[in-house]
């Protein structure tokens, strides 16, 4: 017995998903990518359909000429934190973008995604104070909650009356908890019932906090989320997003109602020891968000997509894990077999897409994760409905 | 309180049944991971199944020590101590 032994159990499903002598369906190995829709894998190329490149702004020729351009002046790092060298113009300039673009007076950017969740909820919830957490929420929130000293309680998934009565045992220590949801859940494609939740914390004097990663981009005016979509800007404390899914990049934001939310900088372990993003991500960054901003047609494509997609897969008889359609769209197994097979099968017809299983799935299910981008064309579309069609009468999904 | 004992255990394995609904009989040692098989998903589950039948809140640090049936009842007597 060492260090390495309870890694044993992960030996067996790793076999299981290595593909038998064929692609391996976790970690597969991208030999070159062609564009935001199109990679080469096992020396084919192949169409991407399991990204988080919703807008295609990884190839957009705006973004990619502001990386270049900060590149060659600015370098390729910055080799420092926030609150040491590493603190450029474009940075703070990124920051005063997503403020604006939210109306609110604070935000704060961070190197990853991951760290955002992490930066933002562990340094808002102390000792003494309690992180009320949704049970299927991302594992950047329960690592955040692992690195918060706040006492960490969960509640059952996108339930608000189960959180209404976590938050009323609390009692008077229910104004000193942080609420934590995500607007939209990334492996079933599910949304939360936001209105509500806001109004349980409001009933109870919780802050509320949003992880917009998977639908900032996508939804409300100027694709600035769910919450802004269901008018709760003046209802909700904090939002946080990412810049890898959208906006093409790497990193993370957390904006806020409360002009204190930048005192964060000066508690927040992972924003304050950690490197900044360097220079070429943030400026493609700011490029895509600005795209975003100025601009529906990206999310009118996406959307048209989206609604054809959807049709299709549900007519196909497939089970679909959520009734909202999406950008993700999470075809729903019992059996990890049967799942692998559709992986296989699509990407046999030139098809990536995301296979996930058991533990990191909600309630043990094991799916096929097709996500849409609005680089994809009407044949792309096609080319997967097509290739679901013929595999549909091979594979036997869920009851 | 040796009433709030029992319904304790008692409470804490129905939420085990419903984990694992073909589960046999479970000695208070046996090992929630390593003999049950069941995943950090599942346990966590099973908390709230718990949370729900005793009306508690159960911190996640709480439990974070419970390897077996015996000791994860442990945890959820504190619990309920503290809160009585």
């Amino acid at each position: 017995m060492n260090l390495l032994t309870k890694f044993a159990p992960l030996a067996e499903l790793r076999a299981a998903l290595a593909g038998h002598g064929k692609v391996p369906s976790i970690a597969t190995p991208m030999d070159a990518v062609h564009s935001a829709t199109e990679a080469t894998i096992d020396g084919r190329r192949v169409l991407l359909a399991g990204t988080n490149n919703y807008l295609g702004l990884t190839f957009d020729a705006d973004c990619r000429a502001a990386a270049i351009k900060a590149v060659e002046t600015l370098g390729t790092g910055t080799t420092g934190s926030r609150m040491a060298s590493g603190n450029y113009a474009g940075h703070r300039a990124l920051e005063r973008e997503f403020a604006d673009a939210f109306g609110w007076p604070a935000c704060i950017v961070f190197s990853t995604g991951y760290q955002a969740n992490l930066g933002a909820i562990s340094a808002l919830a102390g000792q003494g104070d309690y992180l009320l957490v949704d049970a299927d929420g991302h594992a950047s929130i329960h690592d955040a909650c692992k690195l918060s000293a706040a006492s960490t309680i969960r509640f059952r998934h996108n339930d608000p009356e189960n959180l209404a009565r976590r938050l009323e045992r609390l009692g008077e220590d229910a104004k000193r908890t942080l609420v934590v949801v995500e607007s939209l859940y990334s492996v079933l494609g599910d949304r939360a019932p936001l209105v509500e939740f806001a109004g349980v914390c409001e009933r109870f004097g919780a802050m509320l906090i949003v992880d917009e990663a998977h639908s900032f981009g996508m939804f409300g005016p100027k694709g600035l989320g769910i919450c802004a979509e269901l008018g709760l800007l003046d209802r909700v404390d904090f939002v946080l997003g990412t810049f890898s899914k959208s906006l093409g990049g790497v990193g993370g934001f957390c904006v806020s109602r409360h002009a204190d939310f930048e005192l964060l900088r000066m508690a927040s372990r992972p924003y304050l020891f950690t490197a900044s993003p360097p220079p070429p991500v943030v400026a493609a960054t700011h490029a895509a968000l600005k795209r975003l901003l100025n601009g529906d047609d990206l999310r009118a494509r996406l959307w048209g997509h989206i609604r054809r997609f959807y049709a299709a897969v549900n007519q196909l008889g497939y089970r679909v894990g959520t009734t909202d359609p999406g950008p993700v769209t999470a075809l729903v197994f019992e059996e990890r077999e049967a799942a692998i097979a559709l992986w296989q099968g699509l990407l046999d017809a030139g098809i990536y897409t995301n296979l996930m299983v058991p533990p990191s799935t909600p309630a043990g299910l094991n799916i096929v994760r097709i996500s849409l981008s609005a680089a994809h064309s009407e044949a792309d579309i096609s080319r997967m409905i097509d290739a679901l069609g013929k595999l549909a009468g091979q594979l036997q999904p869920a009851a | 309180m040796p009433e709030t004992v029992d319904q304790v255990e008692r409470v804490v394995r129905e939420a085990l049944k419903v984990a694992c609904p073909d589960i046999g009989i479970v000695d208070g040692s046996t090992h929630l991971a390593s003999e049950l098989g069941l995943d950090s998903a599942q346990v966590m589950d099973m908390i709230m199944e718990i949370e729900d039948h005793l009306d508690i809140s159960i911190p996640v640090a709480t439990i974070a020590e419970a390897r077996t049936l015996d000791q994860l009842c442990d945890s959820v007597r504190r619990v309920v101590a503290g809160r009585t």
